[in-house]
Protein backbone atom coordinates (compact mmCIF):
# COMPACT_ATOMS: atom_id res chain seq x y z
CA UNK A 1 0.00 0.00 0.00
CA UNK A 2 3.07 2.37 -0.58
CA UNK A 3 1.03 4.91 -2.99
CA UNK A 4 -1.09 5.33 0.47
CA UNK A 5 2.30 6.85 2.04
CA UNK A 6 2.37 10.49 1.36
CA UNK A 7 5.34 12.43 2.22
CA UNK A 8 4.02 14.42 5.19
CA UNK A 9 3.50 18.45 4.38
CA UNK A 10 5.45 21.00 5.88
CA UNK A 11 2.67 22.61 7.96
CA UNK A 12 2.76 26.43 8.89
CA UNK A 13 1.15 28.63 11.44
CA UNK A 14 1.73 31.60 11.48
CA UNK A 15 -0.63 33.55 13.33
CA UNK A 16 -1.04 36.72 10.96
CA UNK A 17 -2.84 37.58 8.03
CA UNK A 18 -1.89 40.39 5.53
CA UNK A 19 -5.25 41.71 3.95
CA UNK A 20 -5.70 42.90 0.19
CA UNK A 21 -7.52 44.70 -1.86
CA UNK A 22 -7.17 42.83 -4.78
CA UNK A 23 -6.21 38.97 -5.54
CA UNK A 24 -2.78 39.75 -7.66
CA UNK A 25 -1.55 42.41 -4.37
CA UNK A 26 -1.63 38.76 -2.17
CA UNK A 27 0.28 37.08 -5.08
CA UNK A 28 2.31 39.30 -5.26
CA UNK A 29 3.24 39.60 -1.90
CA UNK A 30 3.31 36.31 -1.96
CA UNK A 31 6.44 36.09 -4.19
CA UNK A 32 7.83 38.83 -2.33
CA UNK A 33 7.96 36.81 0.59
CA UNK A 34 8.75 33.98 -0.61
CA UNK A 35 12.31 35.30 -2.35
CA UNK A 36 13.52 37.30 0.82
CA UNK A 37 13.31 33.97 2.84
CA UNK A 38 10.04 34.10 4.89
CA UNK A 39 7.69 31.27 5.57
CA UNK A 40 4.56 32.13 3.93
CA UNK A 41 1.01 30.75 2.86
CA UNK A 42 -1.62 31.98 0.66
CA UNK A 43 -5.26 31.58 2.75
CA UNK A 44 -8.85 32.85 2.70
CA UNK A 45 -9.05 35.01 5.67
CA UNK A 46 -11.86 34.64 8.57
CA UNK A 47 -15.01 36.38 7.66
CA UNK A 48 -15.02 38.30 10.42
CA UNK A 49 -11.35 39.76 9.24
CA UNK A 50 -12.02 40.17 5.75
CA UNK A 51 -11.44 43.11 4.12
CA UNK A 52 -11.31 43.66 0.10
CA UNK A 53 -10.16 40.37 -1.57
CA UNK A 54 -11.16 37.24 -0.53
CA UNK A 55 -7.21 36.15 -0.66
CA UNK A 56 -5.02 37.00 2.35
CA UNK A 57 -1.13 36.01 3.33
CA UNK A 58 -0.43 34.27 6.30
CA UNK A 59 2.77 35.18 8.01
CA UNK A 60 4.39 34.72 10.97
CA UNK A 61 2.81 37.57 13.47
CA UNK A 62 5.92 37.98 15.12
CA UNK A 63 7.37 39.21 11.63
CA UNK A 64 5.20 41.80 11.30
CA UNK A 65 7.99 44.68 11.28
CA UNK A 66 10.40 42.82 8.84
CA UNK A 67 7.47 42.37 6.50
CA UNK A 68 6.08 45.89 6.94
CA UNK A 69 9.29 47.61 6.04
CA UNK A 70 10.00 45.11 2.93
CA UNK A 71 6.49 45.39 1.54
CA UNK A 72 7.14 49.25 1.91
CA UNK A 73 10.36 49.13 0.16
CA UNK A 74 8.97 46.79 -2.91
CA UNK A 75 5.80 49.26 -3.32
CA UNK A 76 4.06 46.52 -2.99
CA UNK A 77 0.32 47.58 -1.48
CA UNK A 78 -1.84 46.09 0.98
CA UNK A 79 -4.88 46.78 3.48
CA UNK A 80 -3.45 45.67 7.08
CA UNK A 81 -1.76 43.28 8.98
CA UNK A 82 -3.63 41.46 11.72
CA UNK A 83 -3.36 38.88 14.10
CA UNK A 84 -5.62 35.86 12.69
CA UNK A 85 -6.88 34.62 16.02
CA UNK A 86 -10.43 36.52 16.08
CA UNK A 87 -10.13 38.78 19.50
CA UNK A 88 -6.68 39.54 19.43
CA UNK A 89 -6.05 42.72 21.15
CA UNK A 90 -4.96 45.81 19.14
CA UNK A 91 -0.84 46.21 19.15
CA UNK A 92 0.05 47.69 22.62
CA UNK A 93 0.77 51.58 22.88
CA UNK A 94 0.68 52.37 26.63
CA UNK A 95 4.20 52.69 28.17
CA UNK A 96 5.51 52.68 31.56
CA UNK A 97 8.12 54.90 33.22
CA UNK A 98 10.20 53.82 36.22
CA UNK A 99 12.27 56.86 37.80
CA UNK A 100 15.82 55.48 39.00
CA UNK A 101 16.94 58.54 40.28
CA UNK A 102 19.91 59.26 37.46
CA UNK A 103 18.11 56.51 35.30
CA UNK A 104 14.84 56.28 33.38
CA UNK A 105 13.49 52.96 32.77
CA UNK A 106 10.60 53.16 29.77
CA UNK A 107 8.92 49.79 29.44
CA UNK A 108 6.67 49.17 26.26
CA UNK A 109 5.26 45.64 26.11
CA UNK A 110 7.70 43.36 27.37
CA UNK A 111 10.59 45.84 26.26
CA UNK A 112 12.38 48.00 28.59
CA UNK A 113 15.17 50.76 27.14
CA UNK A 114 16.72 52.40 30.38
CA UNK A 115 18.84 55.61 29.79
CA UNK A 116 20.78 58.14 32.07
CA UNK A 117 19.00 61.21 32.75
CA UNK A 118 22.09 63.51 32.91
CA UNK A 119 23.75 62.56 29.52
CA UNK A 120 20.96 60.86 27.53
CA UNK A 121 23.11 57.64 26.60
CA UNK A 122 21.19 54.76 26.52
CA UNK A 123 22.61 52.50 29.53
CA UNK A 124 20.63 49.16 29.39
CA UNK A 125 17.71 47.14 27.23
CA UNK A 126 16.04 44.59 28.77
CA UNK A 127 12.92 41.73 28.41
CA UNK A 128 11.83 39.84 25.05
CA UNK A 129 12.89 37.25 23.65
CA UNK A 130 13.24 37.46 19.75
CA UNK A 131 16.44 37.12 18.22
CA UNK A 132 16.82 40.54 17.02
CA UNK A 133 17.10 41.83 20.81
CA UNK A 134 20.22 40.54 21.73
CA UNK A 135 21.78 42.55 18.24
CA UNK A 136 19.49 45.79 18.83
CA UNK A 137 20.84 45.69 22.55
CA UNK A 138 24.45 45.78 21.07
CA UNK A 139 23.30 48.49 19.00
CA UNK A 140 22.16 50.54 21.29
CA UNK A 141 24.60 50.25 24.48
CA UNK A 142 26.04 53.01 25.10
CA UNK A 143 24.35 55.37 22.51
CA UNK A 144 22.91 58.84 22.62
CA UNK A 145 19.58 58.12 22.44
CA UNK A 146 19.20 61.05 19.40
CA UNK A 147 21.99 59.00 18.06
CA UNK A 148 21.06 55.36 18.23
CA UNK A 149 19.46 53.42 15.05
CA UNK A 150 15.92 52.79 15.65
CA UNK A 151 14.81 49.57 16.39
CA UNK A 152 11.93 49.91 14.20
CA UNK A 153 15.03 49.76 11.14
CA UNK A 154 17.76 47.52 12.16
CA UNK A 155 15.05 44.45 13.76
CA UNK A 156 12.76 42.23 12.05
CA UNK A 157 10.28 41.37 14.98
CA UNK A 158 7.37 42.88 17.28
CA UNK A 159 10.01 42.59 20.16
CA UNK A 160 11.94 45.11 17.92
CA UNK A 161 8.74 47.85 17.11
CA UNK A 162 8.36 47.95 21.18
CA UNK A 163 11.27 48.42 21.77
CA UNK A 164 11.49 51.17 19.30
CA UNK A 165 8.19 52.27 20.86
CA UNK A 166 10.29 52.72 24.55
CA UNK A 167 13.38 54.60 22.54
CA UNK A 168 10.34 56.84 21.18
CA UNK A 169 9.01 57.71 24.75
CA UNK A 170 12.27 58.01 26.19
CA UNK A 171 13.19 60.55 22.81
CA UNK A 172 9.81 62.51 24.43
CA UNK A 173 11.19 62.48 27.79
CA UNK A 174 14.87 63.64 27.32
CA UNK A 175 13.83 66.56 24.86
CA UNK A 176 11.32 67.54 27.46
CA UNK A 177 7.95 66.71 25.86
CA UNK A 178 5.35 65.67 28.27
CA UNK B 1 23.62 16.19 29.40
CA UNK B 2 22.35 19.99 29.93
CA UNK B 3 21.52 20.76 26.72
CA UNK B 4 20.84 24.56 25.61
CA UNK B 5 19.69 25.77 22.50
CA UNK B 6 19.29 29.46 21.01
CA UNK B 7 20.31 31.91 18.70
CA UNK B 8 23.31 34.10 19.14
CA UNK B 9 23.01 37.79 17.67
CA UNK B 10 26.52 37.11 15.05
CA UNK B 11 25.11 37.05 11.64
CA UNK B 12 27.16 34.38 10.03
CA UNK B 13 27.59 32.30 12.96
CA UNK B 14 26.30 28.88 11.47
CA UNK B 15 24.80 25.82 13.15
CA UNK B 16 27.14 25.20 16.05
CA UNK B 17 27.10 21.87 18.35
CA UNK B 18 29.35 21.00 20.93
CA UNK B 19 30.16 21.74 24.90
CA UNK B 20 30.70 24.86 25.98
CA UNK B 21 33.91 26.43 27.68
CA UNK B 22 35.16 30.34 28.84
CA UNK B 23 37.68 32.32 27.84
CA UNK B 24 37.97 35.73 29.65
CA UNK B 25 34.57 37.54 29.09
CA UNK B 26 34.27 34.83 26.06
CA UNK B 27 32.16 31.87 25.87
CA UNK B 28 34.32 29.71 23.15
CA UNK B 29 33.02 26.83 21.19
CA UNK B 30 34.44 25.47 18.21
CA UNK B 31 36.96 28.42 17.73
CA UNK B 32 34.02 30.67 18.05
CA UNK B 33 33.82 33.19 20.51
CA UNK B 34 30.38 34.31 22.06
CA UNK B 35 29.90 37.36 24.16
CA UNK B 36 28.33 36.81 27.47
CA UNK B 37 25.48 39.61 27.05
CA UNK B 38 21.93 39.32 27.30
CA UNK B 39 20.13 36.13 25.41
CA UNK B 40 21.29 33.15 24.90
CA UNK B 41 24.64 33.79 26.12
CA UNK B 42 23.73 35.26 29.68
CA UNK B 43 22.18 31.91 29.98
CA UNK B 44 24.85 29.65 28.99
CA UNK B 45 27.45 31.51 31.21
CA UNK B 46 25.07 31.48 34.08
CA UNK B 47 24.88 27.53 33.55
CA UNK B 48 28.62 27.68 33.19
CA UNK B 49 28.97 29.33 36.05
CA UNK B 50 27.04 26.40 38.39
CA UNK B 51 27.85 23.50 36.72
CA UNK B 52 31.48 24.73 37.39
CA UNK B 53 31.30 25.26 40.92
CA UNK B 54 29.09 22.07 41.25
CA UNK B 55 31.95 20.25 39.24
CA UNK B 56 29.33 19.09 36.72
CA UNK B 57 30.15 18.43 33.27
CA UNK B 58 29.83 21.33 31.17
CA UNK B 59 26.63 22.75 29.20
CA UNK B 60 26.43 21.62 25.39
CA UNK B 61 24.79 24.02 23.62
CA UNK B 62 23.27 24.12 19.96
CA UNK B 63 23.74 27.87 18.75
CA UNK B 64 23.49 29.22 15.14
CA UNK B 65 23.66 33.46 14.16
CA UNK B 66 20.46 34.72 13.98
CA UNK B 67 19.84 38.84 14.09
CA UNK B 68 16.36 38.83 13.85
CA UNK B 69 15.44 37.00 10.11
CA UNK B 70 14.87 33.55 11.54
CA UNK B 71 17.36 31.44 9.78
CA UNK B 72 19.40 30.56 12.21
CA UNK B 73 16.69 29.83 14.66
CA UNK B 74 14.93 27.37 12.04
CA UNK B 75 18.11 25.38 11.72
CA UNK B 76 18.46 24.88 15.68
CA UNK B 77 14.37 23.79 15.60
CA UNK B 78 15.43 21.59 12.75
CA UNK B 79 18.56 20.24 14.06
CA UNK B 80 16.97 19.10 17.03
CA UNK B 81 13.91 17.47 15.50
CA UNK B 82 16.60 15.17 14.10
CA UNK B 83 19.01 14.94 16.51
CA UNK B 84 16.91 14.88 19.97
CA UNK B 85 15.71 11.80 20.43
CA UNK B 86 19.46 10.11 19.85
CA UNK B 87 21.02 12.74 22.34
CA UNK B 88 18.23 12.45 25.15
CA UNK B 89 19.45 14.97 27.00
CA UNK B 90 18.70 14.90 30.60
CA UNK B 91 17.83 18.84 30.83
CA UNK B 92 16.44 20.96 27.28
CA UNK B 93 16.48 24.55 27.20
CA UNK B 94 15.07 26.91 24.59
CA UNK B 95 15.87 30.17 24.58
CA UNK B 96 15.89 32.78 22.27
CA UNK B 97 14.56 32.05 18.91
CA UNK B 98 12.39 33.16 16.20
CA UNK B 99 8.95 31.90 17.26
CA UNK B 100 7.28 29.29 15.09
CA UNK B 101 4.84 27.67 16.46
CA UNK B 102 4.85 24.69 13.88
CA UNK B 103 7.82 23.70 14.36
CA UNK B 104 7.54 23.52 18.27
CA UNK B 105 5.25 21.50 17.64
CA UNK B 106 7.44 19.54 15.49
CA UNK B 107 10.56 19.44 18.42
CA UNK B 108 7.66 18.02 21.05
CA UNK B 109 6.90 15.27 19.12
CA UNK B 110 10.25 14.61 18.64
CA UNK B 111 10.95 14.80 22.35
CA UNK B 112 8.44 12.34 22.99
CA UNK B 113 10.86 9.95 20.80
CA UNK B 114 13.48 10.26 23.96
CA UNK B 115 14.47 7.35 26.14
CA UNK B 116 13.35 9.53 29.24
CA UNK B 117 11.72 12.45 28.19
CA UNK B 118 14.03 15.59 28.85
CA UNK B 119 13.14 18.26 31.83
CA UNK B 120 11.92 20.92 29.27
CA UNK B 121 12.60 24.47 30.23
CA UNK B 122 11.32 27.52 28.18
CA UNK B 123 11.98 31.20 28.42
CA UNK B 124 12.18 33.77 25.91
CA UNK B 125 10.38 33.70 22.36
CA UNK B 126 10.20 29.63 22.65
CA UNK B 127 8.15 30.35 25.20
CA UNK B 128 6.18 32.22 23.66
CA UNK B 129 6.09 29.85 20.60
CA UNK B 130 5.25 26.50 22.94
CA UNK B 131 2.15 29.47 24.52
CA UNK B 132 1.08 30.62 20.93
CA UNK B 133 0.49 26.60 19.86
CA UNK B 134 -0.94 25.41 22.93
CA UNK B 135 1.84 23.19 24.19
CA UNK B 136 2.68 25.01 26.90
CA UNK B 137 2.06 21.75 29.69
CA UNK B 138 4.93 19.52 27.58
CA UNK B 139 7.03 21.95 29.41
CA UNK B 140 8.27 21.42 32.90
CA UNK B 141 9.22 25.21 33.18
CA UNK B 142 8.45 28.46 32.39
CA UNK B 143 10.53 31.84 33.48
CA UNK B 144 8.02 35.27 32.63
CA UNK B 145 8.13 38.03 33.84
CA UNK B 146 4.86 40.26 34.46
CA UNK B 147 4.27 41.42 31.32
CA UNK B 148 4.84 37.87 29.72
CA UNK B 149 2.69 36.25 32.98
CA UNK B 150 -0.17 38.69 31.28
CA UNK B 151 0.56 37.40 27.48
CA UNK B 152 0.36 33.70 29.02
CA UNK B 153 -3.58 34.82 30.80
CA UNK B 154 -4.43 36.36 27.10
CA UNK B 155 -5.35 33.68 25.63
CA UNK B 156 -6.32 35.35 22.20
CA UNK B 157 -2.15 37.23 21.99
CA UNK B 158 0.41 34.61 20.49
CA UNK B 159 2.94 37.59 21.34
CA UNK B 160 3.44 39.77 24.06
CA UNK B 161 2.92 42.69 21.94
CA UNK B 162 -0.43 41.80 21.66
CA UNK B 163 -1.51 41.46 25.03
CA UNK B 164 -4.87 42.78 26.46
CA UNK B 165 -4.41 46.07 27.68
CA UNK B 166 -6.00 45.53 30.98
CA UNK B 167 -3.92 42.44 31.54
CA UNK B 168 -0.80 44.60 30.87
CA UNK B 169 -1.99 47.20 33.12
CA UNK B 170 -2.19 44.88 36.29
CA UNK B 171 -0.29 45.29 38.99
CA UNK B 172 2.27 42.71 40.22
CA UNK B 173 0.16 42.37 43.30
CA UNK B 174 -1.90 40.70 41.23
CA UNK B 175 -0.15 37.85 40.07
CA UNK B 176 -2.14 35.50 41.49
CA UNK B 177 -5.35 36.82 39.34
CA UNK B 178 -3.21 36.22 36.05
CA UNK B 179 -1.52 32.70 37.10
CA UNK B 180 -5.49 31.82 37.85
CA UNK B 181 -5.91 32.47 34.44
CA UNK B 182 -3.00 31.40 32.58
CA UNK B 183 -3.67 27.91 34.60
CA UNK B 184 -7.19 27.82 33.21
CA UNK B 185 -6.51 28.32 29.66
CA UNK B 186 -3.93 25.52 30.09
CA UNK B 187 -1.01 28.19 29.08
CA UNK B 188 1.38 27.87 31.74
CA UNK B 189 4.51 24.93 32.28
CA UNK B 190 4.45 22.75 35.36
CA UNK B 191 6.37 24.71 37.27
CA UNK B 192 6.14 29.22 36.64
CA UNK B 193 9.31 31.21 38.24
CA UNK B 194 7.77 34.83 37.35
CA UNK B 195 10.46 37.30 37.52
CA UNK B 196 9.90 40.66 39.19
CA UNK B 197 9.73 43.02 42.14
CA UNK B 198 8.98 39.69 44.01
CA UNK B 199 9.41 36.03 42.26
CA UNK B 200 6.29 33.76 42.66
CA UNK B 201 7.18 30.18 42.35
CA UNK B 202 4.14 28.19 40.98
CA UNK B 203 3.38 24.52 40.17
CA UNK B 204 0.08 23.61 38.48
CA UNK B 205 -1.58 26.76 39.37
CA UNK B 206 -0.96 27.29 42.79
CA UNK B 207 1.92 29.82 44.27
CA UNK B 208 3.30 27.89 46.12
CA UNK B 209 6.98 30.51 47.46
CA UNK B 210 7.74 34.18 47.06
CA UNK B 211 11.15 35.40 46.63
CA UNK B 212 11.33 39.09 47.65
CA UNK B 213 14.76 39.60 49.04
CA UNK B 214 17.55 40.69 48.41
CA UNK B 215 15.35 43.68 46.87
CA UNK B 216 17.09 44.96 43.96
CA UNK B 217 14.93 47.16 41.90
CA UNK B 218 17.79 47.55 39.38
CA UNK B 219 17.95 44.23 38.20
CA UNK B 220 14.75 44.77 35.71
CA UNK B 221 16.75 47.47 34.13
CA UNK B 222 19.55 45.07 33.12
CA UNK B 223 19.62 43.30 30.50
CA UNK B 224 20.25 39.44 30.53
CA UNK B 225 19.36 39.33 34.42
CA UNK B 226 16.25 37.11 33.67
CA UNK B 227 17.92 35.12 31.33
CA UNK B 228 20.89 34.32 33.88
CA UNK B 229 18.12 33.25 36.43
CA UNK B 230 16.80 30.29 33.50
CA UNK B 231 20.45 29.35 33.24
CA UNK B 232 20.56 28.98 37.05
CA UNK B 233 17.70 26.75 37.12
CA UNK B 234 18.60 25.24 34.55
CA UNK B 235 22.24 23.98 35.86
CA UNK B 236 20.16 23.35 39.20
CA UNK B 237 17.95 20.82 38.02
CA UNK B 238 20.79 19.12 36.27
CA UNK B 239 22.59 18.76 39.42
CA UNK B 240 19.37 16.83 40.71
CA UNK B 241 17.32 19.65 42.77
CA UNK B 242 13.51 19.39 42.18
CA UNK B 243 11.88 21.83 40.22
CA UNK B 244 10.80 23.56 43.32
CA UNK B 245 14.12 23.93 45.24
CA UNK B 246 15.88 24.51 41.91
CA UNK B 247 13.45 27.95 41.45
CA UNK B 248 13.82 29.26 44.78
CA UNK B 249 17.64 28.99 44.57
CA UNK B 250 17.64 30.45 41.60
CA UNK B 251 15.36 33.57 42.30
CA UNK B 252 17.48 34.07 45.70
CA UNK B 253 21.20 33.91 43.77
CA UNK B 254 20.13 36.03 40.99
CA UNK B 255 19.12 38.94 43.79
CA UNK B 256 21.81 38.40 45.60
CA UNK B 257 24.64 38.46 42.54
CA UNK B 258 22.56 41.53 42.33
CA UNK B 259 23.49 42.68 45.07
CA UNK B 260 26.77 41.97 45.29
CA UNK B 261 27.91 43.48 42.27
CA UNK B 262 26.23 46.54 43.76
CA UNK B 263 23.79 46.82 40.67
CA UNK B 264 22.62 50.01 39.45
CA UNK B 265 20.57 50.41 36.09
CA UNK B 266 23.90 50.53 33.95
CA UNK B 267 25.17 47.35 35.24
CA UNK B 268 25.83 44.96 32.73
CA UNK B 269 24.92 41.38 33.27
CA UNK B 270 28.46 39.95 32.89
CA UNK B 271 29.28 42.35 36.40
CA UNK B 272 26.62 40.21 37.93
CA UNK B 273 27.18 36.80 36.41
CA UNK B 274 30.88 36.98 37.67
CA UNK B 275 29.40 37.47 41.21
CA UNK B 276 27.28 33.82 41.40
CA UNK B 277 30.43 31.76 42.52
CA UNK B 278 31.05 34.44 45.54
CA UNK B 279 26.97 33.79 46.17
CA UNK B 280 27.61 29.80 45.77
CA UNK B 281 30.40 30.16 48.35
CA UNK B 282 28.31 32.05 50.75
CA UNK B 283 25.00 30.73 50.31
CA UNK B 284 24.64 27.60 48.72
CA UNK B 285 24.82 25.48 51.52
CA UNK B 286 22.45 26.80 53.84
CA UNK B 287 20.42 27.14 51.30
CA UNK B 288 20.43 23.68 49.89
CA UNK B 289 22.05 21.60 52.75
CA UNK B 290 24.84 20.58 49.96
CA UNK B 291 27.89 22.23 50.57
CA UNK B 292 30.85 22.36 48.26
CA UNK B 293 34.17 23.84 49.29
CA UNK B 294 37.06 25.18 47.71
CA UNK B 295 38.62 22.41 45.23
CA UNK B 296 34.83 20.58 44.99
CA UNK B 297 35.00 18.42 48.19
CA UNK B 298 31.92 17.79 49.08
CA UNK B 299 29.72 17.81 52.26
CA UNK B 300 26.12 16.54 52.09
Amino acid sequence: MAFLKRKQKASFEGGGLVLFQDVHDAMQTENVLKEAGYAVRLIAPPLELRKGCDLAVEINLVEQPGIERLLSQKDVAYISICPLKVGTSELLEIVKVTDFGNWIMVKAGNMKLTFDKESGVIVNTSGGGCPDIPYIHAKLIGKLLTEAPRPKNIGFTLCALMLDRALEECLTLWQGGE
Amino acid sequence: MLLIAGTIPIKDLPLTIGEITSEGEFLVINGYHIPCTQGTGAVISAALVTTSYLKLEAPHVVLAGDIGQGKGSREIYEYLIKKVAEISPEVLVLHYCLPEMSLTRRLCEAVGECNKKPLMVADAASMYAAKAAGLAREFDVFTPDATELAFLADPAATHPAYINRHLFDTDITQTSRLVVAAYQHRNIAKLLLVKGAIDYVVIDGDILATIAEPNIPELEAIGGTGDTITGLIAAFLYAGLEPREAAIIAARANRMAGRFAQATPATKVGQVIEQFPNVFREYLCGWTGVCYTEGGNYNG
